[in-house]
């Protein structure tokens, strides 16, 4: 079933309980949706990030907009019809660091805000005490909607919008450079470890970042991926020891120093 | 009422007449958590060259309507790699094994299949005189005397079965058949992709970072089916007939066309089981029309 996370956006629950026991935050599920009307028209699995998990209900959801036929397809599901999925998909996904001084900080943006969500709450579970701060762009704001939990948390907010209207003026990086560059107040000297998901555009300029302050930085790769599972060979990024890497079996989280951006 | 569903492409006994296709299935062990190899007809694995290659950088692949455009670039570790890393699994499984095999010379053919047969690491050699994405037009299967040498360079160095996979961007596929047969081909699998391209309108750019890629799925079905008919009335050996075969009743179609056996494609990356499940579904369709075996509707379309 789904509710309407805000206009143009959908958050769809499945119940599964294997997906939400394996899930992990940056796991994919690869979704199969078509009606007889739009039948063959698009015939690849599309991948979606996980967004939440509740293990004891062993229920699950994404976020989606409509898009092509099958977003379209599932904007139009109901509750008890059936959602034909793969997952939870991923080789690589987002590793907490171990540290528990460690300020965790997530730069998201679009599509990219709900593994980081999960992320965040993940680290929280696990350490009610632990330093998380989610920075994400104005434009995705409004896919927070569909979750209040972070802020219940203790997870600090900070959204970056062009024109200051909100929270910090300018973009992500302009959200996150404060944390980076020492003397660093608001994280009281702790080491910073930044996970990124978003447009490519802001990952790279948020892996730049990180590399220029010497800060670890793992990034979700979204390239398109036509099956999912490692057998087309189709999702590769360049990785820079010049070898090509499946996104959807290899990554798609990579440490910022071992993708290359094109 | 049981139904024989077993065919035989030259020596190689399949036990249905369905196939992975080469380049949609990997190297078998990616779906090992899903996919039972011993239940499929043959187990066709992705190219596999000489040396290893890197393949084409990304974007590689898109989706087109009913289809999607590809220039992954052959990337594959090399057949040594294969030999060493890929065909131990394999071998855990009793089904037959084809290994695609692409080159850029007569030599580099001959090579690789040399080193299967020594090894054993195929059960028939699909030689890819046809992958539209590395050879800037030149395929071998574009000419019939050029065909005719890849294969007798590769009959020469082994006794497995050759399978000529034929391209369809060419004029008239049919006496690139009839060459293929003569210079002593076993069998014929046909389509390898359709060569095309696809435009980025907004960003105006390719799609794909090759420019050109080859298309597959049901866009090219139409295509296939016409290849195969015209093909199984020139040739008297079997053929394997493949392109957007996505269920049992496309690949029907395919053996009414004179196909003896079918890869299910594209469809994998879609549902891995689906070679598994297409042959059950032809078996559904030969008992629920009368038929025993399926030789009974090989070419059988009126």
């Amino acid at each position: 079933m789904q509710a309407l996370a805000a206009p143009g956006h959908f958050v769809l629950t499945f119940d599964d309980p294997e997906t939400a026991r394996d899930a992990r935050p940056g796991h994919f599920i690869a979704v199969a949706a078509t009606t007889p009307a739009n039948a063959g028209s698009s015939i690849l699995r599309k991948p979606f990030s996980i967004f939440t998990v509740d293990r004891e209900a062993g229920l699950c959801t994404i976020l989606f907009s409509v898009y092509g036929p099958t977003t379209s397809t599932m904007a139009l599901y109901k509750p008890g019809d059936k959602l034909d999925f793969l997952g939870p998909l991923g080789g690589r996904v987002f590793e907490a660091d171990p540290h528990s001084d460690v300020h965790h900080v997530m730069v998201g943006g679009g599509y990219g805000v709900p593994p980081l969500n999960f992320l965040a709450k993940t680290i929280k579970a696990a350490n009610p005490n632990a330093k998380v701060t989610l920075i994400y762009g104005a434009r995705s704001a409004n896919l927070l909607v569909g979750d209040d939990g972070l802020r219940e948390a203790g997870v600090e907010i900070i959204s970056c919008t062009d024109d200051g209207s909100l929270g910090v003026k300018g973009r992500v990086t302009d959200g996150l450079s404060p944390l980076l560059a020492p003397p660093a107040p608001d994280n009281g000297g702790a080491s910073v470890h930044v996970y990124t998901c978003g447009p490519t555009p802001m990952m790279r300029a948020v892996a730049e970042l990180c590399t220029a302050h010497n800060k670890p930085c793992q990034v979700s790769m979204e390239t398109p991926m036509p099956c999912g599972i490692g057998i087309c060979v189709g999702c590769v990024l360049k990785k820079a020891d010049g070898t090509f890497s499946r996104t959807c079996t290899d990554g798609p989280v990579y440490p910022a120093t071992e993708v290359t951006w094109q | 009422m049981a139904v024989n569903l077993a065919v035989k492409i030259g020596s190689m006994v399949m036990r249905t007449p369905v196939t992975t296709g080469s380049g949609t299935f990997g190297f078998g062990s990616e779906t090992k958590d899903l996919v039972d190899l011993s239940k499929l007809g043959a187990v066709c694995v992705k190219a596999t060259t000489r040396e290893r290659r890197l393949g084409n950088p990304p974007a590689r692949m898109c989706e087109t309507a009913s289809g999607v455009l590809n220039a992954i670039g052959l990337q594959n570790g090399g057949i040594e790699n294969y030999i060493l890393e890929k065909l131990p699994y394999l071998r855990q499984f009793d089904v037959p094994i084809i290994v695609n095999v692409p080159g850029e010379n007569p030599e580099d053919f001959a090579y690789v299949a040399r080193r299967l047969t020594e090894t054993g690491g195929a059960d028939a050699i699909e030689l890819n005189i046809s992958c539209p994405n590395v050879s800037h037009g030149l395929d071998y299967a574009t000419q019939p005397h050029l065909t005719a040498e890849i294969i007798a360079a590769v009959k020469a160095v082994t006794h497995l079965p050759i399978i000529a996979k034929l391209s369809p961007n060419v004029t008239d596929i049919r006496p690139i058949a009839k060459a293929a047969e003569d210079a002593g081909a076993d069998a014929i699998s046909l389509i390898n992709t359709v060569i095309g391209t696809a435009i980025d309108a907004r960003k105006r750019t390719f799609k794909l970072a090759n420019k050109t890629g080859g298309l597959s799925g049901p866009a090219i079905k139409p295509i296939a089916l016409l290849a195969v008919y015209r093909v199984a009335q020139t040739v008297h050996i079997p053929i394997i007939g493949m392109g957007g075969i996505m269920n049992a009743t496309d690949a029907v179609e395919f053996i009414l066309a004179g196909a003896t056996a079918v890869a299910a494609g594209t469809v994998s990356f879609v549902n891995p089981l689906a070679a598994i499940e297409i042959a059950d579904g032809i078996a559904d369709y030969l008992t629920q029309n009368g038929f025993t075996d399926v030789h009974d509707i090989i070419g059988a379309v009126q």
